[in-house]
């Protein structure tokens, strides 16, 4: 027992001695490390003094010239210019005003700016390079480089900057470009972005982003103590981002614009045989190189309170009621189901009356003994009332999916819109409630709940020149020996689609067709007129007209088409917002698109 | 010998209950006044470290976690009777030893460093926690087995399976720093509880002559900061940036430091980690040979105060356990400034009390709330320093 407590009284002694060889071990390293200490601040500390004085190593990023986006024949659409800009170091400079009470004479700087210079330049450290002013003019570079020996601390740095040579052209095709932001790191996780980058924000700049940017390099530089730079370290190079080379065709694009201009609307032009997009417009547009430059407010409110929108590309965002251009639709859905045929006749007298409501044709005193064909020509909407009654609206609703209507197209353009084709699942769904018989007539001549995009509207009219088959649409060009595959196919009976183009040649070509006045010289043309309610008519008792002055009543105005009547080549939409009819607005336009094309390309075998 | 050893401290020492007034007046209040100091001058050198006011967050959140530790230190010391760590001690270890497991279980199944277990809104890293359950665990082994004095090769098995099992988890995740501070912390339980010194020259022979094996085991990015701090100048611009940068930092500091934010190293992103791992280097800078001297004799003082709460232990346990935890505290100051001065690699270990980060500052707070209960019930409580 007693031996125990010995015990524990020699461990502890024995303990207090293993204590001090632990404390001396610790006191040990503690004086290795005020020895290093030692060396390193009072011995060397002048040496590493002048090394962290006048060495430093900066690893500066080489940003990657964005690649060019050309059109399909290789003509420039975004290119990348260079833009000057004067930069100072404060501390250099010595009075920052000074600088620029010397410079202002050639520079004209505003006084909002000359304060955010001010700004900064408190902002920031004295010896880091701030910016004055980009986009110098030559004759603003010639007289700063000349001087540059008396502007102690100026200098002039270029960046490239994107350019759209074209301003206006192909605006919401190809997009602009902007700062990136959290959205985008989210949709790129592949990229590494630093802050204030620049990114594709619409368009063909989005779409293709990971193929356009390149790669970034670097530089690693020794700098001294006030930035300035002594000698380049090690150098990795950007890769530059490649052409991006489109199905685009700049000189249609252009024409299309012209054709459209002053107009709020949008014009699609597809190759029917591969869904290569030739020319995509919507008016009115805006200037990317804006939004390089930046805008002011004033600019910008005016950008996004123009009620023509201009901000919106219309071709995949606008939606609109078909109007007549769906009767083709409803024809075929007719034709397949086999509630019509050749020889179905109907009489047109102007209105039908269905439960004391009447529904009325375009041609108020009636078209008289109508067929498909010459419904077609004329636009006869009673024909089309009294075809729908017997399909219902679940069969035209089918028809409509088949020509890829009611869906987007996939076409990769961000906030493509779907349009809409009703059903009655759809407003049970929708609106809980159930589908009235009326509804069915009023869906049959494109209006009502009815929605479609210019761009969908040229892949309907692009599957009845081709026969059936929808293609995605695309600005990727289709390589020769590959044979384009379609997304998907409901190859239309050949004796069914040759009355409905009947009909659509008879619109252009016809003695009665809605067109003829505006048919294409250059080629036969296979077409559709629209015009598409934007408020319910005013009717007199008599069911007269009242005529609206107010333009945004005014209907929208659209065409389809398709050319040449054999092997079409080319199948566009054009919508002319509050445009009036049909007829008269948009087909004009669609005839002088084809003209161009034809006349430039000729045609293959003519 | 069938008497196991809290029953020999009952009957021979006499176990009494210390009531909460003497609680109070056998508090050391030097270690408590020495830490706060400690954090203060931390939170002054993160405040630099990231770059003054407009990152002042960091410096609240740092706050914030000390003073979460400081009640979790407060509590640990306080509470409980003379023996309770010393009876759950095995329960710590293997709970701790269990979550390892998880860890590297679930790590398995990611790709690079996994340490962290999340429970619900709780980031736990069980490395940290084994670092304290390890040593208390030991300590607890040894309390059992105090007697033979010496202790031979065969009383080392379980000792060493003890180190070697959360090691190893560790080494996987991969955390070379942890695993190696584990091993040191143990060693030093080890050797205080009466190794023979043949055996301790033999331990140390035979790990540098496994060094070699070691090394194939590393990591590639280990094996370069070991090779790049021989010859930081191979490599400037790479994995030899760190140990350059970091000594022009400390060095250009001089005797008296370029002043509170005026480290032109430290403020100009020359320094990586500068809050975290490296920011030594930016106390170095800004406040000199001086301030560099100042803190290192802080630690020196803190480690003194423990090794007398140690020698002052009522058992073996409570000796053990200070040591242990001494070691862990004094093991990571070392490192880290030798590290930050070229004198060692860069491993990823943190500066005690004034490294930025929340796991590490609660492992040391929880260590001197269980070096303070050992030091409210040592027997010479007389006078405290």
């Amino acid at each position: 027992m007693h031996s125990l407590e010995n015990e524990n009284e020699t461990f502890k002694v024995d303990a207090r001695r293993r204590l001090v060889i632990l404390g001396g071990l610790f006191a040990g390293g503690a004086m290795i490390i005020g020895g290093q200490l030692f060396h390193l601040q009072v011995m060397n500390g002048g040496e590493y003094r002048n090394l962290a004085e006048d060495n430093r190593i900066s690893l500066q990023p080489i940003p990657a010239l964005r690649g060019r986006i050309l059109d399909r024949h290789g003509r420039i659409l975004v290119e990348n210019s260079a833009d000057f800009q004067l930069f100072v170091i404060p501390e250099l400079a010595g009075d920052i005003r000074a600088f620029i009470r010397r410079v202002q004479p050639y520079l004209d700087l505003s006084s909002d700016k000359i304060e955010k210079v001010l700004r900064q330049a408190q902002r920031q450290r004295g010896f880091l390079p701030l910016m004055v002013l980009s986009r110098l003019t030559w004759p603003q570079v010639n007289w700063i480089e000349s001087r540059i020996h008396t502007l102690p601390g100026a200098s002039i740095q270029v960046q490239t900057t994107r350019s759209y040579p074209s301003g206006n052209v192909a605006a919401h095709l190809l997009g602009y470009l902007g700062e990136v932001n959290s959205k985008d790191i989210l949709q790129y996780p592949s990229i590494h972005f630093r802050s204030g980058d620049i990114v594709g924000k619409t368009g063909m700049e989005r779409m293709f982003e990971l193929e356009l940017r390149g790669k970034e390099g670097f530089r690693e530089m020794e700098v001294n103590a006030v930035g300035r730079h002594i000698r380049e370290l090690k150098r990795q190079p950007a890769h530059p981002g490649p052409d991006l080379r489109l199905t685009i065709d700049a000189d249609l694009q252009a024409e299309a614009e012209l054709a459209l201009a002053g107009q709020s609307g949008s014009t699609v032009c597809l190759n029917p045989n591969n869904g290569e997009v030739l020319a995509m417009v919507s008016q009115p547009a805006y200037d990317p190189n804006q939004f390089i430059r930046g805008f002011s407010s004033d600019e910008w409110k005016i950008l996004v309170t123009d009620p023509k929108r201009p901000l919106i590309n219309k071709a995949i965002q606008g939606q609109y009621p078909p109007g007549s251009t769906f009767k083709m639709v409803v024809a075929l859905a007719g034709l397949r189901e086999g509630k019509i045929n050749a020889s179905t006749r109907h009489s047109c007298g102007g209105s039908v009356t269905r439960e004391n409501h009447t529904f009325y044709c375009w041609k108020s005193h009636g078209h008289g003994q109508m067929d498909l064909v010459t419904a077609i020509e004329q636009s006869c909407d009673v024909f089309f009332y009294k075809v729908s009654e017997t399909l219902g609206i679940d069969a035209i609703a089918r028809q409509a999916k088949r020509m890829g209507l009611g869906e987007i197209s996939n076409i990769g353009l961000e906030g493509e819109r779907p349009g809409l084709i009703p059903s009655k699942a759809w407003k049970k769904a929708a609106l809980g409630q159930p589908w009235y018989p009326g509804e069915t007539l009023i869906s049959a001549i494109g209006q009502g709940a009815v929605l479609a995009t210019p761009l969908q509207l040229a892949v309907m009219v692009g599957s009845i020149a081709n026969g059936g088959h929808i293609f995605r649409p695309t600005f990727v060009p289709t390589p020769k020996n590959v044979q384009p595959k379609p997304a998907f196919s409901h190859p239309i009976n050949p004796t069914h689609l040759a009355m409905v183009r009947k009909g659509m040649i008879a619109v252009l070509h016809g003695k009665g067709g809605t067109a003829r006045q505006f048919k294409p010289e250059s080629v036969m043309a296979a077409g559709k007129t629209g015009t598409s309610q934007v408020v319910k008519h005013k009717r007199e008792k008599s069911g007269k007209l009242i005529k609206e002055d107010n333009a945004r009543f005014k209907d929208h105005a659209l065409f389809v088409c398709y050319a040449p009547v054999e092997n079409p080549l080319i199948a566009l939409s054009v919508v002319v917002e509050h445009g009036g009819h049909g007829s008269t607005a948009a087909a004009p336009i669609a005839k002088r698109i084809v003209d161009f094309y034809f006349n430039k390309y000729g045609i293959p075998g003519a | 010998m069938s008497l196991n050893s809290d029953e020999k401290n009952i009957r021979f020492l006499g176990e009494s209950r210390v009531g909460w007034r003497d609680r109070f007046s056998r508090f050391p209040t030097s270690l408590l006044v020495l830490l706060t100091i400690l954090s203060l001058g931390g939170f002054v050198v993160l405040y630099s470290a990231v770059g003054g006011g407009e990152n002042l967050d960091y410096v609240w959140r740092q706050g914030a976690r000390f003073g979460v530790g400081l009640v979790l230190m407060l509590v640990i010391a306080m509470s409980g009777s003379e023996k309770v760590y010393r009876r759950y001690a095995y329960l710590f270890y293997g709970i701790s030893l269990a979550l390892l497991i998880v860890v590297f279980l679930t790590g398995t199944i990611g790709m690079g460093a996994r340490r962290w277990l999340v429970i619900g809104f709780l980031n736990l890293q069980p490395s940290e926690l084994m670092k304290v359950t390890l040593v208390l665990a030991l300590a607890r082994y040894f309390h059992d087995r105090s007697i033979s004095m010496r202790l031979g090769v065969a009383d080392l098995i379980i000792p060493l399976l003890m180190i070697l099992l959360p090691t190893a988890l560790i080494v996987k995740q991969p955390d070379l720093g942890t695993s190696i501070l584990l091993s040191g912390v143990g060693m030093a339980v080890i050797v205080a509880a009466g190794l023979e010194w043949k055996i301790f020259i033999a331990v140390i022979c035979l790990v540098g002559a496994s060094l070699p094996l070691g090394w194939n085991l590393m990591h590639d990015y280990q094996r370069r900061r070991i090779l790049t701090l021989f010859s930081p100048e191979k490599d400037p611009l790479g994995a030899g940036y760190h140990i350059i940068q970091s000594k022009i930092a400390v060095g250009s500091g001089g005797i008296f430091g370029k002043g509170f934010m005026a480290g032109s190293q430290s403020q100009l992103n020359f320094l990586p980690e500068r809050h975290t791992d490296f920011i030594f280097s930016v106390l170095a800078e800004e406040w000199g040979f001086v301030g560099g001297l100042l803190l290192l004799s802080l630690y020196c003082m803190i480690v003194l105060r423990a090794l007398i709460i140690a020698s002052m232990a009522s058992d073996r346990f409570g000796l053990l356990t200070v040591v242990g935890l001494t070691a862990l505290f004094s093991f990571q100051v070392l490192v880290n400034m030798g590290m930050v001065i070229g004198l060692l690699p860069v491993v990823g270990i943190p500066l005690p009390m004034i490294s930025y980060g929340g796991s590490s500052m609660l492992t040391l707070m929880i260590a001197m709330g269980l070096m303070i209960h050992v030091s409210i019930h040592s027997k010479q409580h007389g006078r405290t320093i």
